[in-house]
Formats: C-alpha cells, structure tokens, sequence
C-alpha cells in the first residue's frame, strides 16, 4: 500500500497516524486508513479534504493510549512500551503526593499562625493548596477525570496570579520552581487515560498517609521542604534499587531531576545559600542519575 | 460498561463485522445520535480483545484495502447478557417510577 496512486487525503491520513507507535501502525495501520477511506470516492473530498479535527483528536487520544500503554488494556504491548506507561504514571503519582506534603505544610504554617495575632492573614485562596489532597483521593476511588481537573486548579491559581504581575522576569522565575508540579501534573493527565488501572488503593493510602504526615512534620520544622524532598527522594531510591522495582526506582530518577530544575536555574546562579543548595543539588543528582536496573546475577558456572 | 462498548458488543452480537461495517452498525444501533472515529474504535476494539470480550475473525482484501472481522467470544455474550439485564432493571424502575406519576414511560417522536 501507499504507491504513487495515493490521493491527498490518504497521504494526510497516513501522517497523522505516525503519532501512533510504530508497533500499533504495524498491525493497525492499513485497517485504518480502509476504514477512514471507506465510501469516500468523491475526487474533490479526496483531493482537498483533511482528516478533520475530530479524528485527529481521537487519533492523538489514541496515541496516548498506546505509547503509555497499560499491559492490560491492549494485546501484544512490547514491554518497554508498558513499563513507559508505568513509570508515567507512578511519577504523575509522585507528584500528587508532593502537593499533598506541601498542602500539609501549609495546613500547619496557618495554624500555627492563627496563635500569633501580629501575623498577616494568609488570603483564602491558599485553601486551593489542598486540592492534591482531593485529587489523590479521587483518582483512588476511579474518577480519573476529576482528580485531573481538581489536581489543576493550584497550578492555574499560580499561572493567573502570576501572569497578572506582568513582569516576565517574575513569571520566568515562577514558572522555574512550579516545573516539578507542572511536570508531574502532564503525567498525570497521560498516563491516567481511560485505559490506564486504578491505582491500588491499599497500598496507595500508606504513601498518601506518609506524605500528610510528613507534610505536619516539615511545616513544624519550617522551611525545610527541599531538604525533606531532597532526603526522601535519595533514601526511596536507593530502597527501590534495592527492592529490584525499577519501574518506581526510574520515576524516581525523573522526580528527582524535576527537582533539579528550580535549584539549578533559580537558587544557585542567585548565590543564595550556596552551601546547602549544593548539597541538596547533589542528593538529587545521585538519585536522578543513579542506576535504575539490577543487572540479573549470573548464572553459576557448572564444573 | 460505557455507550460504545456497548453498542459495539451489540453490533458484533448479530455476526462478526469488519471496522467499517461496525462504525455503520453503531450509527444505525444508536439512530444516528454516535459516529465512532476510527481513533475511538480503536480504543474500543483494543480494549474488547484485551479483556477477551471479542477476538480477531477473518481478514478480507476488498478494493485494495484491508478489511479485518471482528467476532464476539462467549465471555462478550455473556457480558452482554449481564449488561442488557443491569439496563432493563434500571429502565423497569424507571417506569414504574414514571407510571407512578401518571407520566408516559416513552414519549413519542415528534
């Protein structure tokens, strides 16, 4: 298929479907385009005409769905291709439970607060910092599409508020340190597809539990966060490299390189306490570029 | 079990049908009201073969194209099955709800 007979409407179909996966096109791809072609023998709709903007959205929906594929969703998944779909989701998850940590930071910087009457007011809208909270527990339950919509209104709060400034320099800088929050959130959006596994709950609520806990402790300790993130990261690493899940352990590595980004681009060229940032930086440098798979013991030489 | 899985284990219940002849089948099942995208098909189709409802038949070379059957296996007849009873519980319900309140469970086309 595809000879030098291939009308224009076919060679535009035919390079829309290259966002699909090249082992889904392979099985998929003449299918499609007999199905999408089917009927269609006017010369003018076949010479002029374009996929259109609701098959080119569910053509994109599609390749979501299989480049992050869930194994179970889709026969014949290379598993490279299913492990991506995993660690896309485990890092949209990872970022959850750090919004949840600094939504628990912030709970307590309040309350503490409130004893100190001098103290400015925080303004109500810091209350849409709980919204990670939501957001998990709703892509627990299953109803991906709200934990979506909800785990946005603090990054669109910060986006407005930014914007409004109106100075660049400002809105650069902000944009730096939310990249973590901001990538995390893209992952959770791709990954969480419709086809994509509710997350185990069971299991699930212990790390949630741990990141609210942490989150109580941090915003006692006040203004520790990084560190805390920075720490926690390296040890669960080095825990999961040690477990064999390397799934979670390349995640991991991704998270830590998010956090990267606003020390790097931010904090250091500012010299504001270089030292600790350092250190930090380095942690998170260990943790992101540290090896994510255990080279499987060799087999014991017989004789 | 959400609208077009349904209407596409329906329109496969009769006999196994190619992609084309199933996003027909679903237009018509439905009067007109869904017209699957080829993308949304094969969201569908991928997840209906996944959970073993439905499995690949015969492939067919028809003007040049390629035109691959689909066929329902006993697993999507009987979630069929289940899903046609959950909807008429739900629809008798309904009616006696409606009939209860003096209405007409079906309103005429106008």
């Amino acid at each position: 298929m595809g000879g030098s007979g291939m009308r224009n409407l076919e060679r535009r179909y035919r390079t829309l479907l290259k966002v699909l996966p090249r082992w889904y096109r392979r099985d998929r791809e003449e299918e499609m385009v007999g199905i999408f072609l089917a009927e269609r023998d006017d010369d003018l709709d076949l010479e002029h005409s374009w996929p259109g903007w609701g098959e080119t959205g569910a053509v994109l929906a599609l390749a979501v769905r299989t480049h992050l594929a869930a194994g179970a969703a889709l026969t014949s998944v290379p598993s490279k291709v299913a492990r991506r779909g995993e660690v896309v989701r485990a890092l949209g998850m990872l970022g959850l439970l750090l919004g949840m940590f600094y939504a628990m930071n912030m709970v307590v910087t309040v309350v503490v607060g409130l004893g100190r009457p001098f103290q400015s007011p925080q303004p109500w809208w810091r209350v849409l910092e709980l919204a990670p909270v939501v957001a998990f527990a709703a892509l627990l339950i299953g109803w991906r599409t709200l934990a979506k919509v909800v785990a946005a209104v603090p990054l669109s709060l910060v986006v407005v508020s930014v914007t409004a400034t109106g100075d660049p320099g400002y809105v650069l800088v902000w944009g730096v340190f939310q990249f973590p929050l901001l990538v995390t959130f893209v992952c959770l959006c791709l990954g969480f597809h419709r086809e994509a596994p509710i997350p185990p709950a069971r299991r699930l609520l212990w790390w949630g539990g741990g990141a609210l806990l942490l989150g109580v402790v941090g915003g006692f300790s006040g203004g520790t966060g990084m560190q805390t993130i920075a720490v926690l990261t390296l040890v669960l690493r080095v825990a999961v490299f040690v477990r064999g899940d390397g799934v979670l352990g390349r995640a991991l590595s991704l998270f830590a390189l998010a956090q990267l980004v606003p020390l790097l681009f931010v904090v250091v060229p500012s010299h504001s306490y270089l030292m600790p940032v350092g250190v930090l930086a380095a942690l998170l440098a260990v943790a992101a570029v540290a090896p994510v798979w255990r080279r499987p013991k060799a087999a014991p030489q017989m004789g | 079990m959400s609208e077009q899985t349904f209407l596409v284990l329906t329109a496969l219940a009769e006999e196994p049908l190619h992609g084309y002849a199933i996003v027909q089948a679903v237009e018509q099942l439905s009067e007109g009201r869904m017209v699957l995208r080829v993308g949304t098909l094969y969201g569908v189709l991928d997840r209906l073969v996944a959970d073993g409802l439905a499995e690949r038949d015969r492939e067919e070379v028809h003007q040049g194209r390629l035109r691959r059957y689909y066929k329902l296996t006993d697993s999507g007849v009987r979630a069929l099955q289940a899903e046609v009873a959950r909807l008429s519980a739900n629809v008798r319900a309904a009616t006696a709800v409606l009939r209860g309140r003096g209405v007409q469970a079906w309103a005429g086309r106008a």
